[in-house]
Order: structure tokens, then C-alpha cells, then sequence
């Protein structure tokens, strides 16, 4: 009995085999023209692994998508990666590895670090456009990083974005008051002094900066700070969940009614998820709607459906695997875009290319049409913690700033 | 001058200093045993912390169940360590038991992120959240509670030492290893005792740390910065792991709160520069003198 159903097994997977093999061998008869390689320094290990694993899905379930489409213009893509444990000179040595075993137009970096470090070889390279894990506020100077861009706002436009929200909040004709919290990193300060400028011009008082030491143990006394300034808002950057929920537990329970927000890496569910209910009431800006969110479109309801197919158990996809899979639409529009004008991948006429791109519509990953502006994506929404539906809901229009 | 505002930030950064305390011990009290600094003390820090959450979150346990098994586990983890990796170590060069601890430290850390993964994560709740008030000083719960809890294990832990056999035979070890061999204490044993203990006040301050700070593979690096407060009080000194613990908290706090986050390492690293100019083997630390 055993046997017979082992033997009628082994005929199935052979049958299985087969017909897998002729489904995977289609798009390559389609597409006999070289592959394009979508490059990758990937921190699937280390203190950024929390996104990278989710990021690396998106990518890898956006290629399986559109070589199921046929590729672009015909050309099949392949995505080469190397893990980094998001250390700066491992993601160098992973960029020469792949770089000199193929061309690759587009690569992801995973850090601001490495995307700058990698900046004057990118240049002088002049083959790659590259884009990552990064907002760096650095990466919009065209002069110094003329072949990298954001695949969202900047992380100065993330600030600029929440005090445009910020400021419709105000009470009797008075400007609501903002504090300013971050950690003390290059990724913690990178838009501060914009964002108090920004403020400044808009007539918000910052009443407080605090700066928290990367692995603060407590941040009581910090807190205590906040006590005697009374923020209307809290603004939150460089974090991806400690200390936000100190903040916000031991603000409330002194009584204040402040509001917290933060910025994209702090906007994830993760911190629904860790946090329960003392979430409620979170803000984060977001580029992209939510994997769960109400919203729909053509290419985002592909999105939902690649990543059922690819992971039927994986459930809610985090932010990490929108924007891996955003970083990857935007390639393949500038690649089309550089082909269809007859012109050679070159980093210069890809840069060309997607600084063309105006009112482009995401097909509802984002849900305004996009321009391009200063190498990013300048565009984003501020979204809420429903505690009780576990989810982030919208609660501004998509804001595009000029 | 706030004197409030004072008031209140000195006693977070007494009652952190608390913690810190504990952690010191749990560098100490193995150290002074058997000469053997543990770099791998935070990671057994994180691992009992990931051991609360896992007894706590995942198996839904009462926290106050969860709590000293985690802390158990975590001084399982010691002795284990002690006897299948250190033990061997026994007669190499100190620097080589030292690197021993390191790679142990990096391969907790891949344990944890292949068995709990690399998300950052945050303890079930189980201290009060009531806030809490000395007088018109308003001191954080976790903190407060923290505090108390490890001190009531560093009050059982310096009553053990003083008055039990297993204490004075481990203060035996401490100050004369080949004295105490010939007395027939029995060496080994007490080394691994220094271990259990050492990593249980380290796991207790692990669960307490991260109750209030949160959790992640990288939570191990706490135990490194906790390296100032060993060598400041003197690395094989009980009562100067607890004052310069209570100290360097204090300091960090009101130098944080004053000068801004970014001042909190450079305050107490200035004061251990200084501690090691002037008194090399720390405040209360032994003074070795070597005669050749």
C-alpha cells in the first residue's frame, strides 16, 4: 500500500517536474534577449535584517512578477544579491563582487553609509543608477550623488510633509507646538536642522530637541524634559521602535495630550504589533499605501497577489517589502523609458530618464500621480494607529510638496 | 536652578545606576572567581530576556512565573557555558579565554536570530504602570520597580556571600585559589558557581532592561558600556561594581539631561579616563603588585 502510493507519488512529481519546467522555460523563449540585472547589497543578517528579509521579498516577488509579464522590452530580469549584515564595507565588497561579474544598470544599497561611500566609484563608473534603504536628505544633492536617488520623500521632505499636517492642527487661530526626538546617528539627525527651518518659516514653535544615545536603556529623564515644555507634537526620527513606546506610555501617564508621530522606518506595523493598544493614536508619514490598507489599484492588488502567491502564510507584508518592490518599479520605468528612447543604460541617461518622470501614476502603490523632484519622490501621507482594527488609517490627503 | 527638575533626574539616574549595579555584578562576581573577563555577559543578558518573552509572549505564562525561569535559564546558560567552553580554557592565556567569550557572545546572538528573528521586540508588560511619586518627584514605574527588584536580589546576593558555605568557599577562591584548593574546597565547582550567579544577576538585569528599553539581537552591546562601571568601581570588586553601577547611572542621566544624549558616553567615559589614570585598578579594586 505504502509503496503504491510512493510510486504513484514519485509519477506525480515527475509529471510535476515537467510541467514546471516547460511553465518556467516559456518566458525564457519569449525573452531571448540578455537578461538586466537588478543588483543588490541586501542586509538580510545584522541590526537592519528586521526590513532586509522583507525588502529582499519585494524584490525578488517584483521580478518574478514582471518576467512573468516578459521582462522589460523583452528583457528578462535577474536579480543578483549578496547578504551585507548591513555593514558598510561588506555591501562595498558585495557591489564590486556583482558589478564584476555583471553589468548591472540599477542596484540597491542598503545604507546611507554605503550609498555614500559607494558615491565616488558610482561616478566615476558612470553604469549604475543605484537607490535603497536610504532618505537621506544628502542623496537629493545632484552635484555629489548625481546617480542616486529616493524611492520616496527625503527624509527633510518627511518633516516638511508631517509639519504641513501639523499645521492645519492648530486651535482658536494658535500654531500647535512640536518637539523634535531623535537618536543620536547620522540617520537620527539628517533632518533636523531642515525640519526647524521648515518650521520656522511656517510659524510652528519647536519647544524642545531631545537627543536620545543609540540603546538608551531609559529615557525618563528625557521625558521629564518634555513634561515642562508640553508639546502639542512629538516628531520622532531615527528609531524603529524603542524608545517611541517610552515616550508614549510615560508622556500619558503624566497626563499630557500630546500627539506623537514619526517618520517611515518608524511607521511600520511592527509597532502596532509590539506596542497593543498603547499604540493607538500613532502617526507616521507613508510614500506607499499600506499592504492592508483600504486603498487599491491596478499595480498595487498585483502586488497583494504576487505576494500571496509567493508566501500564501506571510499575511500582512511590512513597509520594507513595498518599498523593495516601489525601488523595482521605479528601475524598470527609467529602464523603459532610457530603451525607448534608443539611448544606452548609462547611470547618466537613466538619471535623465527619471527626472522626466511627471505625474506618474504608481498604479495605487502611491495614490497621487508622482513628479520627480531633486532625485525623490517628494509625496507622502500622514496615517494613524486604529489600535482596535490593528491597522494605520489615513487621516490627511496625499501631500506632494513643491 | 530647577531643584524639582533636579531631583527628578537624579533619582532615574539613581535608580538606572541600580540596574547598571547588578550587571556590574554579574561581571564581577566571575571575574573575581576565576580571572576570566565575560564579554558575553550582555548576550546572556539578551538570551534570558529572550527567554521572558518567549515564556511570557509565546507560551503565555504569568510574567511573574516567566520571570525567574528566565533568570534561572539564563544562569543555566552560565554554568553551561562555564563547563563545556571555559573549563577547557583552564591554563591558556587570558586573552585567548577572552576571545572564547566573544565568539560565544556572537553565536548567542545568531541563536536568538534564528530561533526569535531580528524584528525588535518589547516585553509583555508585567511591572505596575502606575506612575510613581517620592514626595512631588515623579519617578518612571519600570524604573522604579526595576530598581527594586534588583536590589532585593543584590541584598539576598551579599547576604549569600557573607553567611553561606558556598559564598566563603567562593571568597576563599577569590582571594587564594591554591589555598583554597588545599583546604579542600572544591576549585572547579566554585568556578562554575561563580558562573550561575554571575550570569543569574545578569539575566535579572536583562529581563528588567529590556522591560523598559526594549528588546533585539543587538541588546547585547548594553553589557559592554556596563565595562565602564567594572573598571571605574575595579573589576574584582563587589561594593565597587555598586557604587560606580549607582554612579555612572546618575552621571549619564544628569549629563543627558543637561547637556543633551549625545553627552551621555563622553561624561563617563571622561570620568574613566580619569579613574585610570589616577587609580589604574579602579576605586575599590585590588592592587595587584607583581614581584619578579
Amino acid at each position: 500500500m505504502f509503496k503504491r502510493i510512493l510510486s504513484k507519488g514519485r509519477r506525480f512529481a515527475g509529471i510535476g517536474t515537467i510541467a514546471a519546467s516547460l511553465v518556467a522555460a516559456a518566458p525564457a523563449m519569449a525573452q531571448d534577449k540578455d537578461p538586466i540585472v537588478f543588483g543588490g547589497s541586501i542586509p538580510l543578517s545584522g541590526v537592519f535584517a528586521f526590513a532586509g528579509v522583507h525588502i529582499h521579498a519585494g524584490l525578488t516577488d517584483y521580478t518574478n512578477w514582471i518576467n512573468s509579464e516578459g521582462g522589460i522590452n523583452g528583457h528578462p530580469v535577474k536579480y543578483v544579491m549578496e547578504d551585507t549584515g548591513y555593514e558598510v564595507d561588506r555591501s562595498v565588497a558585495a557591489f564590486k563582487k556583482i558589478t564584476g561579474s555583471n553589468t548591472v544598470p540599477v542596484y540597491y544599497g542598503d545604507s546611507t553609509g554605503f550609498m555614500k561611500t559607494i558615491a565616488s566609484e558610482l561616478n566615476s563608473r558612470g553604469t549604475t543608477l543605484m537607490s535603497g534603504a536610504s532618505f537621506a536628505t544628502a542623496l537629493t544633492d545632484n552635484e555629489q550623488y548625481p546617480y542616486q536617488f529616493i524611492p520616496g520623500p527625503s527624509y527633510s521632505q518627511m518633516f516638511g510633509i508631517i509639519l504641513e499636517y501639523i499645521a492645519t492642527q492648530g486651535k482658536d487661530g494658535d500654531m500647535p507646538t512640536v518637539a523634535f526626538v531623535y537618536s543620536d546617528t547620522e540617520f537620527g539627525k539628517d533632518p533636523v536642522e531642515n525640519g526647524k527651518a521648515k518650521a520656522a518659516e511656517m510659524g510652528i514653535k519647536v519647544v524642545e530637541e531631545i537627543v536620545t544615545k543609540p540603546g538608551s536603556v531609559d529615557v525618563s529623564a528625557e521625558i521629564l524634559k518634555l513634561r515642562r515644555v508640553r508639546p502639542d507634537f512629538v516628531v520622532f526620527h531615527g528609531y524603529v521602535l524603542s524608545p517611541i513606546n517610552e515616550f508614549m506610555v510615560q508622556m500619558r501617564q503624566m497626563g499630557l495630550d500630546t500627539q506623537f508621530m514619526g517618520t517611515f522606518w518608524s511607521s511600520d506595523k511592527l509597532i502596532i504589533n509590539k506596542m497593543g493598544a498603547d499604540a493607538d493614536g500613532y502617526m507616521g508619514v507613508m510614500p506607499y499605501n499600506y499592504y492592508d490598507s483600504a486603498e487599491g489599484g491596478p499595480m498595487l492588488d498585483t502586488l497583494r497577489a504576487e505576494a500571496e502567491k509567493s508566501d500564501p502564510d506571510a499575511g500582512y507584508r511590512p513597509t520594507g517589502y513595498m518599498q523593495g518592490w516601489f525601488n523595482a518599479m521605479v528601475w524598470t520605468e527609467v529602464i523603459k523609458r532610457t530603451m525607448d528612447a534608443g539611448k544606452e543604460l548609462t547611470a547618466e541617461n537613466m538619471a535623465e530618464s527619471l527626472a522626466s518622470i511627471k505625474d506618474w501614476d504608481t498604479g495605487g502603490i502611491i495614490g497621487i500621480p508622482v513628479t520627480v523632484q531633486d532625485m525623490s519622490f517628494p509625496v507622502g501621507r500622514i496615517w494613524r494607529v486604529n489600535a482596535k482594527e490593528a491597522r494605520y488609517e489615513p487621516v490627511s490627503d496625499w501631500i506632494h510638496l513643491d | 536652578m530647577d531643584w524639582l527638575f533636579f531631583g527628578e533626574i537624579s533619582l532615574a539616574g539613581l535608580a538606572m545606576g541600580g540596574l547598571y549595579a547588578l550587571i556590574g555584578l554579574g561581571f564581577v562576581i566571575i571575574y573575581k572567581a576565576t580571572r576570566v573577563i565575560n564579554f558575553a555577559i550582555g548576550e546572556i543578558m539578551m538570551f534570558a530576556a529572550y527567554l521572558f518573552l518567549a515564556f511570557a509572549g509565546g507560551m503565555e505564562m504569568s510574567p511573574w512565573v516567566a520571570l525567574p525561569l528566565a533568570v534561572l535559564g539564563g544562569s543555566l546558560l552560565g554554568g553551561v557555558i562555564e563547563k563545556v567552553m571555559i573549563r577547557p580554557m583552564l591554563g591558556e592565556s587570558s586573552i585567548s579565554v577572552v576571545m572564547v567569550t566573544i565568539g560565544i557572545a556572537s553565536i548567542l546572538v545568531g541563536v536568538v536570530e534564528m530561533i526569535w528573528g531580528a524584528d525588535p521586540q518589547l516585553l509583555p508588560s508585567f511591572l505596575p504602570r502606575k506612575p510613581v511619586f517620592i514626595g512631588e518627584m515623579y519617578l518612571a514605574p519600570k524604573i522604579a520597580y526595576g530598581f527594586l527588584i534588583g536590589a532585593a536580589l543584590l541584598i539576598i546576593y551579599l547576604l549569600y556571600f557573607r553567611f553561606s558555605r558556598g559564598g566563603v568557599a567562593l571568597r576563599a577562591t577569590a582571594s587564594d585559589q591554591a589555598a583554597a584548593y588545599s583546604m579542600g574546597i572544591n576549585v572547579r565547582r566554585v568556578f562554575n558557581l561563580a558562573w550561575v550567579f554571575g550570569s543569574l544577576a545578569a539575566s535579572l538585569a536583562g529581563v528588567l532592561v529590556a522591560a523598559t528599553g526594549g528588546l533585539s539581537p543587538q541588546f547585547g552591546a548594553i553589557g559592554l558600556s556596563v565595562l565602564v562601571v567594572v573598571i571605574v568601581g575595579g573589576l574584582d570588586s563587589i561594593v565597587g561594581a555598586l557604587i560606580a553601577g549607582v554612579f555612572i547611572g546618575w552621571l549619564e542621566t544628569v549629563a543627558g539631561a543637561y547637556l543633551g544624549g549625545e553627552y551621555r558616553m563622553p561624561a563617563t567615559f571622561a570620568v574613566l579616563a580619569v579613574i585610570l589614570i589616577f587609580r589604574p585598578y579602579g576605586l575599590f579594586g585590588t592592587h595587584d603588585i607583581e614581584r619578579v
